[in-house]
């Protein structure tokens, strides 16, 4: 549960300025929203961003009393993962939920979330900000895929907990340069959007670096289904091949998900905004970062993807050359508005791919044999593409699970990611959702309702991974279905299908041959004893039958056999080529590095 | 019919040698069962009825069909016991007792039936491989339909045992006889000659006609078939136009269901049953109404067919199904009958049989004064 501090930060000075332009931008937005929520006063005032949010934490993920759970967790186990990735240490995370007594609210339990990870610590003065400020974030807008992006989230779970047991975060830190780890409680001043620290002290830890931090809050826990605590801790450790996992929940003993891979992702730098994905106000805004620079140099540093090539291009759409040399900080809004009107007729390049971040085949193919035993899978790591001018990453893992207590008809289990965080709410509405229906499934051996999920005892999993993922809300529940976007999974799905099919045929093949045989060795004495009883023949009539019989069947069986071995080639040749593809895969990087 | 039963063993006895020989030499066994469905089926005005044509379904023996060939055989078994004993059984009778023989029984285990349409298609393809009735192995249905009513039949029945019963039909009072699906044992003698026969599809509306005295001021035969015939009812007609020489008249709804399912079953036979229609069908039957053109005649309540009722539009769209394939409604001698069944797809109008009633409401005898007017004037089809 370690934020890393802003200092340290890997983005470039260009973005990193963006990142406050927008903070600006939405503490603005908040309180505006925050003024206006509240018609009934007479006089208007403004609200901090922080009082803002406390009247409206079900937009972030605390509109019911289980997801209030959910999110409580999901956000201190985000903030420990991305606190490791930014420092380069493998994730250890241990995870405690469990009943702490009645709740204060009617119908709900005390609970107490646990989550301690191995992660770099914070520093002292940073951690009241981590956990008691509002939009005090080193992640936002800053272009990366990582899985926090604005410094909402952890937060928001101190002031639930503030809210629903009058205490806020129980937070115990330590980087690798204190001697000892800090302890302490810390709440949000709602009024002026600060964090608080209380009965502060310092402690003695065994531990050389580390977080661990401890809500009590009011909820209900639900362990199992799609919006299970199960679910997502189970989710969690798929698209983290490279986390090791301890988690100890209600009715259940401590269970351990080991990592399947000691590589860390590399987490991509971030890149500067392409212009075409901006609006007007954000691009005035996004001005205002860089002081007295000429317009033209400005455009080619502060976005992606602008050349002098596009500056001719923008002369040619009959932008002035007097307005490209004016410093930035003398154009209006006028010459914004004809600049940015320009930028949007010409021809750019599509944003770099380069900024999205890959699980890889591989470590999903380790990872999904985590989920519990599986019969077989495929996994598809797409190319990074652009869809509605954002670079997208989408992969895909189908299992196909050896519990055969699932009902044939129920429909499979479905693991959303967006930046590899599980989304567990509002399925429906989801573009992963609509792509997995649009496809049909029926072809590749699985039965699917028209028009409805696919059915049986199989995981599907979808990770949409994106340095800029539209949701279609604050809580991150769903991911905007854009038919660009869409369309991109469902590939990523049907090449999925088709690699899983061929496992399906091969089994099929595998119990129709078995079936065969079962009927020659049922079928045939029966058959050849009722016609010897009809037609009154004699045992050594009947005795050859049986034998012939036997040489007539076995020639289906062997035929069966061909097409079984048939089968088996064409799966084995498509793990062959897999395995050869992620091999000239890793060559490349290998390449690349070089 | 009788003497195909005392067939039946000994065709068993060829057909399981034969498949024998062909497993001594390892060579696949193929079985060929007549197909029975309505593009195998033939008719000639001459012979009467639906008859199958050349075309066979050929089952040859691999890793597949052996289940169907092994449950066939013990199925043939059972049913040859039936003769052999003379038991008689139903169809769902044998599902048990086949069900009886696998109990138990871990070898037998793999032929058990799964329900009650398994065994029942088993028999079927028995039937079609042997050319033969399940009644031929002593395998009725419940002889459903064909209450019977005359002041001057008189039936005479073989029992099994040899014994002979008399049953005088104007000695039952109201209730009716009811005929078995065993025609063959029954011999039909009149007191007095009678002119006509008529079949009434719905039993109800028979009885009413009987209750209030048709038959006792008309020298007649009177049945009512219950809907579409059983094989009981067509069995009993066949016999009655066989041994009697009577006019046959069939009356019932003037709907797109009655021509083609119940009448044309009645008169020729259906194409499920191609193989046995010639004992189960009655030729010489023809439609006394209602007609099309008793609904201006006698000014009859008519209604237009439900575009909402799934029966009733299923009913039309197999009936133009039937004017295109049918050979029943393509030969010349059946025009009367096409030209309805073309009149009902164009105008989508029905008449029920007991719009009669409407005529007069006041004489409760009017239908039978029309049907006697029409029978007269020989004003059917």
């Amino acid at each position: 549960m370690t934020p890393p501090s802003p200092s340290t930060s890997g983005s470039s000075k260009g973005s990193k300025a963006a990142a406050k332009a927008e903070e600006a931008a939405v503490k603005q937005a908040a309180q505006v929203a925050a003024a206006s929520a509240r018609p009934s006063s007479k006089k208007i005032t403004t609200s901090s961003t922080a009082e803002y949010f406390s009247k409206n934490l079900q937009q972030v993920g605390f509109s019911s009393q289980t997801k209030a759970v959910l999110t409580t967790l999901k956000e201190a186990v985000d903030n420990a993962l991305d606190a490791c990735e930014d420092h380069g240490i493998l994730p250890e995370v241990k995870v405690t939920v469990e009943k702490a007594g009645a709740g204060s609210l009617k119908n709900t339990d005390q609970i107490r979330i646990r989550v301690e990870d191995n992660g770099p610590g914070i520093e002292a003065e940073d951690a009241p900000k981590v956990f008691g400020e509002y939009l005090a974030s080193s992640k936002f807008g800053r272009g990366r895929c990582s899985r926090g992006q604005q410094g909402i989230g952890i937060s928001a779970a101190t002031t639930w907990a503030q809210l629903t047991s009058a205490t806020g975060a129980k937070v115990t830190t330590k980087t690798k340069r204190m001697r000892k780890a800090l302890s302490a409680t810390i709440e949000v001043d709602i009024k002026h959007n600060q964090g608080v620290v209380k009965s502060r002290e310092m402690i003695d830890w065994n531990k050389e670096h580390g977080t661990t931090v401890e809500f009590l809050i009011d909820g209900r826990i639900q362990l199992n289904g799609e919006a299970g605590l199960l679910s997502y801790l189970n989710g969690t450790a798929l698209v983290n091949p490279h986390l090791t996992l301890h988690y100890k929940v209600p009715e259940l003993e401590w269970h351990t998900v080991e990592r399947v891979t000691k590589e860390l992702p590399e987490v991509p730098e971030a890149t500067e905004p392409h212009p075409h994905t901006m609006k007007l106000g954000e691009f005035i805004a996004h001005s205002h970062l860089f002081g007295r620079i000429k317009v033209k140099d400005w455009l080619k540093r502060g976005f992606s993807r602008m050349n002098e090539g596009s500056l001719k291009d923008l002369h040619g759409a009959g932008i002035k050359n007097a307005l490209l040399e004016k410093s930035v900080d003398a154009a209006n809004e006028a010459d914004f508005k004809a600049l940015f009107m320009a930028i949007q007729n010409i021809q750019l390049m599509a944003p770099s791919t380069k900024s999205v971040l890959t699980i890889g085949e591989e470590a999903l193919a380790k990872s999904i044999k985590r989920l519990g035993s599986v019969d077989f899978f495929a996994v598809v790591t797409r190319k990074p593409t652009i869809c509605d001018f954002k670079p997208v990453e989408v992969e895909v893992a189908v299992a196909r699970l050896e519990d055969r207590s699932i009902e044939a008809d129920a429909p499979v289990q479905l693991l959303r990611f967006a930046n590899r965080v599980p989304l567990q709410f509002d399925k429906s509405a989801c573009a992963i959702a609509q792509a997995i229906t649009s496809v049909n499934w029926r072809a590749y051996g699985l039965g699917q309702p028209k028009e409805s999920m696919p059915q049986g005892p199989y995981i599907i999993a979808v990770s949409v991974v994106s340095p800029f993922i539209k949701f279609k809300n604050a809580s991150k529940e769903t991911i905007d279905a854009s038919d660009e976007l869409v369309e991109e999974i469902r590939r990523a799905l049907i090449q999925a299908g088709q690699k899983l099919s061929k496992h399906i045929r091969k089994e099929e093949k595998a119990n129709e041959l078995e079936e065969k045989i079962r009927h020659i060795e049922q079928f045939g004495p029966i058959l050849v004893e009722g016609l010897a009883r009809i037609s009154k023949a004699s045992d050594a009539r009947k005795l050859r039958a049986e034998e012939g019989l036997r040489k007539i069947l076995g020639r289906d069986a062997r035929a069966t056999e061909q097409e079984l071995k048939k089968a088996s080639e064409r799966l084995e040749n498509q793990i062959a080529k897999d395995a050869s593809v992620d091999a000239s895969a890793e060559e490349e990087e290998d390449h690349e590095s070089d | 019919m009788a003497s195909l039963q005392q067939e039946l063993p000994r065709m068993s006895r060829e057909l399981c040698s034969r498949l024998l020989a062909d497993l001594e030499k390892a060579k696949r066994p193929i079985l060929y069962a007549t197909k029975c469905s309505l593009d195998n089926a033939n008719y000639n005005h001459k012979v009467g009825y639906l008859t199958p044509g050349s075309k066979k379904v050929a089952t040859e023996l691999n890793v597949s069909s052996v289940k169907k060939m092994s449950r066939a055989i013990f199925m043939l078994e059972i049913l040859l016991s039936r003769i052999e004993t003379g038991q008689v059984n139903t169809k769902r009778e044998l599902y048990y007792i086949a069900k009886g023989y696998t109990k138990g029984d871990a070898r037998m285990k793999a032929l058990d039936f799964g329900d009650q349409d398994e065994s029942d298609s088993t028999i079927d393809f028995i039937c079609e491989l042997m050319e033969c009735y399940r009644e031929d192995f002593n395998c009725y249905a419940n002889d459903r339909g064909g209450q019977t009513y005359s002041q001057q039949l008189i039936v005479e029945e073989t029992m099994p045992d040899g014994d002979k019963a008399v049953i005088e039909l104007a000695k039952l009072g109201t209730a009716a006889f009811q005929p078995k699906n065993r025609p063959q044992s029954l011999k039909l003698k009149l007191k007095k000659k009678v002119d006509f026969c008529l079949i009434v599809e719905s039993e109800g509306t028979a009885n009413t006609l009987v209750t209030n005295g048709f038959t006792r001021r008309h020298d007649c035969i009177l049945i009512g078939a219950q809907g579409v015939p059983s094989n009981a009812v067509r069995g009993w007609c066949k016999l009655i136009e066989d041994q009697l020489d009577v006019p046959m008249y069939f009356f019932g709804d003037l709907d797109a269901y009655t021509m083609q399912n119940i009448y044309r079953t009645l008169k020729a036979g259906s194409a499920a049953s191609l193989i046995r229609n010639s004992d189960y069908s009655a030729p010489n039957v023809r439609f006394l109404g209602v007609l099309p053109e008793d609904i201006k005649k006698y000014d009859l309540l008519d209604y237009p067919v439900k575009e909402n009722d799934a029966q009733e539009v299923r009913a039309l769209k197999k009936a133009a199904d039937a004017l295109k394939n049918d050979p029943f409604f393509h030969d010349r001698r059946n025009k009367g009958v096409t030209q309805i069944l073309k009149w009902l797809l164009e105008h989508k109008r029905r008449c029920e049989q007991q719009a009669y009633f409407t005529v007069d409401p006041r004489d409760p005898t009017m239908p039978e004064k029309i049907i006697i007017e029409k029978i007269k004037r020989g004003d059917y089809v």
